[in-house]
């Protein structure tokens, strides 16, 4: 029996090397808990940071991926997990959490639901460690410590330069500072090898080829220019003016505190920049000062400093790693103005580039987000090599990890890379952003845990993507740019595909097979740039065809993007970019001229006008008076025309909006008397998130032996053939709910999950619907009689839906519209205090939980002065409604006469099993419709065994009887750790009782009155829950802010509360009640099989 | 090597007044800064004095040496050309020997029963080089000194061998180039005014003047930055304290160092109480 340990120590690379899933085939579940045990007390004793990660990664795929194989099968499936537990994990306490699971686990045995915890326990212990790590050895990089013992004014080191301080004679203003820097854009990361655990790891394999760029977004701008602008310059005013002109932000800071306050505004980038570049240094954070005691010793008294950025309209997610660079980009400007870097103008010295590159990655830090090593590549000029280096004597990383935390650059020189090279390149790759912005976060994590794991595989495709860099690098030498499309090519359909499949899309493979037709061998390849497809990306043409592609690509991107705009999350309009080879890096020059970048005046003349002549400073005044001359001598390069457009109102857009949402109101059956009813209610105190819960003297206790049939094992022969016969005539239908968008799914965007192309099967990507209806196929085939399928909609997804199920052309399937909506509201104070100090929820990092704390504080006055509980109406019409729940789908397909047709249709029609868009697995399984149609009830829910995300509620007696309890009626948190069984929401249903539920029968169901009357009746008897969602509100060029909003719902489980409603619930395999709510699920869905079972589930039909 | 010559630089704008201001040293007497400069070096053994001062600001500084009078050679650097520059003009003066080099705001005050100057004259005779005064400063204060980077001499205390001399650095540049083992974190190696310079650095500074640009200024750390790469240059920790006269409130902070280290120490114990009892 290979020992895990020793993969882990092992010197021997090959051994090292052996992937676990490999070392794990032959073991049975006695043998992975005993090899658990000696993994857990090895990473206790270890001192050697990544032994001690690898151990746990090893533990976290051990518990998630291979134990649960051997327990299920062992009927081992079902445990408790103690709530104790999961509290330290809330609270980040890992290791005190993982001791708490390992002790019941001694003491009741070990089950799926403590493996599932363990696990995640593991798993978050190994990022935080990685985690910890990198910011020690941020702290620790040398030119970095110091800012962290400075704590007082009096001690800030710093002085400015006193070039700066020499008062021009023409502008009678301080000499103005501009930093002009490039975005990066990188040929081959090797396999995401630029993110910091990687390189501290295995710093020969992480190298990354990148490029400096300028770009100019075409139609929009004449030529290439840097994109990034800044600018520093001294003032004649004791604060910190922060200027970001494409963000339409600026602020005065007086306080030392408010710098830390990074999510107050927009400006947090420019802050984390002025904390990084030592000017108000982070040990400085809380200690209470002004800002003008700081600057009084560094610039002298009475003056400041003003710090201006501007990006060159580059939308987010372009993948060229903007605001990292923006970030190098300030900070050089701040360590040339304090003499911390050798030159005040021109180019950087290298060593001056590395320490602004470490500056970075610490301001990074400090704002809570996290980029790539490679990613300040900007700052540095042309094209380069950039390489993990091992850690030496000397550095910090010795003795911790074998690479160092900062790679080494090779700027390529004109002999390796020729000037024709550079040219064909620029006449070959025409860059595009496609429109998407996602968060790459999840993707960065599955790379690291595939790494760690050594997975088979991904390992195999990490050195066929090390190979593809040395064979990039190669053509770049011998001026071979077709080859280096036909590598990246490679490098993102084979190497980045095996590691991440959701690194592609279907709308980035639909434009290169669009090319590919298009142009055959004339188009050499794609390129993907960055950590994922979609944003950012490249396409290798021959030169004599790219100024056509680019005129081609421009337009077809849009009517792509409009094709599949409701199903693929885009954050605006594709385009496509004009670029050039940056040979500068960041450059800067000293200009005695005042001149500012473009949009400064115009953002900030505004403002001085308002103020008054009387109350601005002299060199304001003298800059305001400029600015005068400017417009009236040569119209201010249409500085006035836009100056005119900021200062004087015109016709509101918002006025049209609200036009449109009342329609939309109208149209969807928003009942405004319910609403203000809800308002009064919500106001009052009546509803809001703590009434959601059951009384406190309720009693929730797990169910016992009896009050679950088990349909896992072997279901009896009679149930099973009791479902086929019902399948075979056609007595049952499935109803999918989709009425919602699936926010968590695309985190707001508003798009239709139900519709998103998210995987691959059969060779092509398929969405949730698609698999839906597959298996519904593969039951008519194997049945001879295809069910009837009804996919319910809402508002936002009713068109989309419609559209797509017209596409399928299958007479069997219908779209049951939504009749009721809502119209979100301001949250109140009140529910915003509950749903962020008084339910438990997940801390986070030290930093990150700062800048949460400080956004909190923001959306907290936010509530305040919007008017609490007002209505929500500052966004897309569409974004302020909200569905209502989906309690109300099958009254829906009553009202809206969808059940009548279909009755109407196959009068034989007896059975319906409703399903939630994410529970992939739910399928007409013969055995659980003959349970349910055996049960003799009215309903049958489907039930699994719960793990630890399976959070939201569970079945339980509640008094004695029992029910589903939603998440949100918990009176005690930790109730719901008792359950054994998660609801699914997957149920069975009698048509006939159900119908007699609402009072009803096939004869009434035409009759609206009656159907009206009913639904009313019914709806009355269930509980309304108030809930917080967050909704993206999305602004200039990719911009997004998130809000949460109020909003209500009624929810289907709490069908079993009713004491007339006769219920029976199923205990399911877990794969067929599994849930995919997250686009983080998407690995592990893979990876246990989940994906192959539902896959096998499905029949593909010739049109798909 | 024989030491028995010292420049002082005092051509300075700021600095060209300071050797003349008043004190009462530790015995009690009243004296200028520069007297007790003088005092202080002609007691470590040095002969002759050069001093490098404005044009026609001889007269003062005459007065001002007292009984040191007779021993002083002044040069005027007429057209200012920064500290380097000041050094060169005593180049005849030196001419080819090493010599004692003291800058003219400065007051220092030994904790042994040696002077500081001796310190040091005695630690260039024993290992023939060039030889830089220092003391361990805090990062807060690095900016306005020239600081060491080097490694602890072996078998030697408080001696450290320099590889790298740079004027005012930022902390920045200082925790990337001038750690030196050995040292508290954040404290570096600060120059403390005082050197023994070989005539190695002489013809250093004279090259790096002929390839200044127009309108720039000659430092004296670039020069010792080059002596470090070129020939053995050490850095003396001195067991004393340097008083800079020309900061805001140097002049009494060295007035109080020097009485309260000397007869005088109860009396200003007494008053200063007084002062804090009545404020």
């Amino acid at each position: 029996m290979q020992r895990l340990l020793d993969i882990i120590t092992s010197d021997q690379a090959d051994v090292r090397n052996l992937s676990l899933e490999a070392a794990c085939r032959s073991l049975n579940a006695d043998a992975l808990l005993q090899q658990c045990q000696d993994l857990d007390a090895f990473r206790r004793r270890c001192d050697n940071l990544y032994e001690r990660v690898r151990s746990l990664f090893f533990l976290y795929s051990i518990h998630r991926f291979h134990l649960p194989v051997h327990l299920t099968s062992a009927q081992r499936e079902s445990g408790q997990i103690p709530f104790g537990g999961y509290e330290h994990m809330l609270n980040r306490r890992y290791q005190e959490a993982i001791d708490v699971f390992l002790a019941k686990q001694t003491a009741s045995g070990p089950s799926v639901s403590l493996s599932s915890a363990l696990g995640e326990a593991y798993h978050r212990l190994a990022f935080q460690t990685l985690a910890d790590q990198v910011r020690r050895s941020v702290r620790t990089v040398r030119g970095n410590q110091w800012m962290f013992r400075t704590g007082h004014p009096e001690d800030v080191p710093v002085r400015i330069r006193p070039e700066l301080l020499a008062i021009s004679p023409e502008t009678g203003c301080y000499p103005v500072l501009r930093e002009r820097t490039a975005v990066r854009m990188d040929f081959s990361h090797s396999g995401w090898s630029d993110i910091f655990f990687l390189g501290m790891d295995y710093p020969e394999g992480a190298r990354v080829i990148n490029a400096s760029i300028d770009l100019a977004v075409r139609g929009r701008h004449q030529a290439p220019e840097p994109p990034i602008d800044c600018s520093l310059r001294v003032i004649d005013e004791p604060v910190l003016r922060l200027v970001s002109i494409d963000l339409d932000a600026r602020t005065e800071i007086h306080d030392v505190n408010e710098v830390f306050d990074f999510a107050r505004d927009y400006l947090g980038l420019l802050k984390g920049a002025v904390i990084a570049a030592g000017l108000i240094p982070p040990g400085m954070e809380g200690c209470g000062a002004k800002i003008s005691d700081v600057f009084s010793r560094m610039l002298g008294p009475g003056l400041g400093l003003e710090i201006t950025s501007r990006v060159n309209d580059i939308p987010k997610g372009s993948r060229l790693a903007v605001s990292t660079n923006l970030l190098g980009s300030l900070i050089s400007l701040c360590m040339r103005a304090t003499r911390q870097v050798s030159s005040l103008t021109g180019q950087l010295e290298e060593s001056d580039r590395r320490i602004v590159a470490a500056r970075a990655i610490l301001g990074e830090w400090l704002g809570g987000s996290g980029g790539g090593w490679q990613d300040s590549g900007g700052v540095w000029p042309g094209i380069k090599l950039i390489s993990g280096s091992p850690a030496g004597a000397d550095d910090p990383e010795y003795g911790i990890s074998r690479g160092r935390l900062m790679p080494q650059h090779h700027v390529f020189s004109r002999s390796e890379v020729s000037d024709k090279t550079r040219q064909l390149l620029q006449d070959s790759l025409v860059l595009v952003h496609g429109g998407m912005a996602q968060n790459v976060g999840p993707i960065l994590e599955m790379v690291t845990e595939k790494y760690l794991l050594r997975s088979e595989k991904e390992w195999a495709a990490r050195q066929d993507a090390i190979s593809i860099l040395d064979q990039i690098t190669q053509c770049l030498k011998t001026g071979d740019i077709p080859g280096v499309g036909r590598l990246t090519n490679r490098n993102f359909f084979e190497p980045l595909q095996a590691i991440i499949p959701w690194c592609s899309n279907a709308y980035t493979e639909r434009l290169v097979e669009e090319c590919r037709n298009a142009y055959g061998s004339k188009f050499h390849g794609f390129w993907m740039l960055g950590g994922m497809a979609g944003g950012g990306m490249g396409f290798i043409f021959d030169p004599s065809v790219k100024r056509e592609a680019m005129d081609r690509l421009q337009p077809r991107m849009v009517e792509v993007k409009r094709s599949m705009e409701s199903s693929v999350p885009f954050a605006m309009d594709p385009v496509v970019y004009d670029f050039a080879i940056n040979d500068n890096g960041t450059f800067a020059e000293l200009r005695h001229d005042a001149a500012m970048p473009q949009g400064y005046h115009s953002l900030l003349v505004p403002d001085w006008l308002r103020k008054g002549l009387q109350q601005l400073s002299p060199m304001t005044r003298r800059e305001l008076e400029r600015v005068g001359n400017a417009c009236r001598d040569t119209g201010g390069d249409h500085l006035a025309a836009r100056l005119i457009q900021r200062i004087l109102p015109s016709t509101s857009k918002e006025a049209k909006q609200s036009a449109r949402l009342d329609d939309l109101l109208r149209d969807n059956g928003f009942d405004p008397i319910a609403h203000e009813q809800l308002r009064e209610d919500l106001k009052s105190g009546r509803l809001g998130l703590a009434q959601n819960r059951l009384p406190a003297t309720a009693t929730i206790e797990d169910v016992v032996e009896g009050d679950v049939i088990d349909a896992r094992g072997r279901i009896s022969q009679s149930a099973i053939e009791a479902g086929q016969r019902a399948l075979a005539r056609g007595e049952v239908a499935v109803v999918t709910l989709a009425a919602g968008v699936g926010s968590r799914w695309t985190q707001g965007a508003g798009v239709v999950k139900a519709l998103n192309p998210f995987c691959r099967m059969k060779g092509e990507w398929r969405s949730f619907l698609d698999i839906h209806f597959a298996k519904s196929r593969a039951v008519g085939q194997k049945y001879g009689m295809p069910p009837q399928h009804v996919v319910t909609s809402g508002y936002l997804t009713d068109k989309p839906l419609r559209d797509a199920v017209q596409k399928m052309n299958q007479t069997e399937l219908r779209v049951s519209k939504g009749a009721t909506v809502g119209l979100r509201m301001v949250p109140t104070a009140r529910d915003l205090q509950f749903a962020w100090e008084e339910v438990a929820q997940q801390v986070l990092d030290p930093q990150k939980e700062k800048v949460r704390t400080s956004l909190r504080a923001a959306l907290m006055n936010w509530a305040r002065t919007s008017g609490e509980a007002s209505d929500y109406t500052d966004n897309l019409p569409l974004q302020c409604l909200h569905p209502v729940g989906h309690w109300y789908e099958i009254p829906n397909m009553i009202r809206n006469g969808t059940l009548l047709q279909m009755i109407n249709e196959r009068p034989q029609l007896k059975y319906l099993m409703l399903h939630n868009i994410d529970t992939l697995g739910a399928s007409l399984d013969p055995g659980c419709l003959g349970l349910h149609i055996e049960s003799g009830a009215d309903l049958s829910f489907e039930v699994i065994c719960r793990r630890l995300d399976d959070r939201g509620g569970g079945l339980a007696r509640v008094d004695g009887r029992v029910r589903l309890v939603e998440g949100l009626a918990m009176p005690r948190e930790e109730d719901e750790f008792q359950l054994t069984w998660y609801n699914t929401l997957t149920t069975w249903i009698d048509l006939d009782r159900l119908l007699a539920i609402f009072d009803l029968t096939r004869e009434t169901l035409a009759d609206s009155k009656a159907v009206d009357a009913a639904i009313r009746n019914l709806a009355r008897r269930l509980p309304s829950y108030i809930t917080l969602k967050d909704v993206k509100k999305r602004w200039g060029h990719g911009q997004e802010d998130v809000f949460p909003v109020s909003q209500f719902e009624k929810l289907w489980g709490d069908m079993t509360a009713l004491n007339d409603v006769q219920c029976a619930f199923l205990g399911v395999p877990t794969m067929r009640g599994r849930q995919l709510k997250d686009p983080a699920q998407l690995d592990g869905w893979m990876r246990d099989g989940s994906a192959a079972y539902v896959e096998s589930l499905c029949a593909w039909g010739p049109t798909e | 090597m024989k030491i028995r010559k010292a420049v002082i630089t005092a051509a300075g704008d700021f600095h060209s007044r300071l050797p003349l201001q008043t004190l009462v040293d530790r015995n009690g007497e009243i004296r200028t800064a520069l007297r007790l400069m003088l005092d202080e070096i002609v007691e470590s053994g040095i002969e002759e004095v050069a001093i490098v001062v404005r044009p026609g600001q001889q007269e003062p500084y005459i007065t001002a040496a007292g009984p040191h009078a007779s021993r002083l050679v002044f040069f005027e650097q007429a057209n200012p050309r920064g500290y380097g520059d000041a050094i060169l003009r005593a180049a005849d003066f030196v001419a080819g020997e090493s010599f004692l080099h003291l800058v003219s705001d400065h007051l220092y005050l030994s904790r042994s029963d040696r002077p500081c100057a001796r310190q040091l004259i005695e630690a260039a005779t024993r290992y023939e080089c060039a030889v830089s005064a220092i003391q361990p400063t805090r990062e807060n204060e690095i900016v306005f000194f020239g600081t060491v980077g080097g490694s602890p001499m072996a078998q030697a205390e408080h001696v450290y061998e320099v590889s790298t001399v740079i004027e005012k650095p930022t902390p920045t540049v200082a925790e990337q180039k001038l750690i030196v083992a050995g040292q508290r974190a954040g404290y570096y190696l600060c120059m403390f005014g005082m050197h023994v310079l070989t005539p190695a650095v002489m013809s250093l500074l004279q090259q790096n003047l002929a390839r200044l640009p127009e309108g720039t200024n000659l430092d004296l750390s670039s020069s010792l930055n080059q002596l470090a790469q070129t020939e053995r240059y050490l850095a003396l920790v001195i067991q004393g304290s340097r008083y800079n006269i020309s900061y805001k409130y140097g002049l009494l902070l060295a007035q109080l160092a020097f009485s309260l280290s000397g007869v005088d120490r109860d009396l200003i114990l007494t008053e200063l109480v007084n002062l804090l009892a009545t404020k």
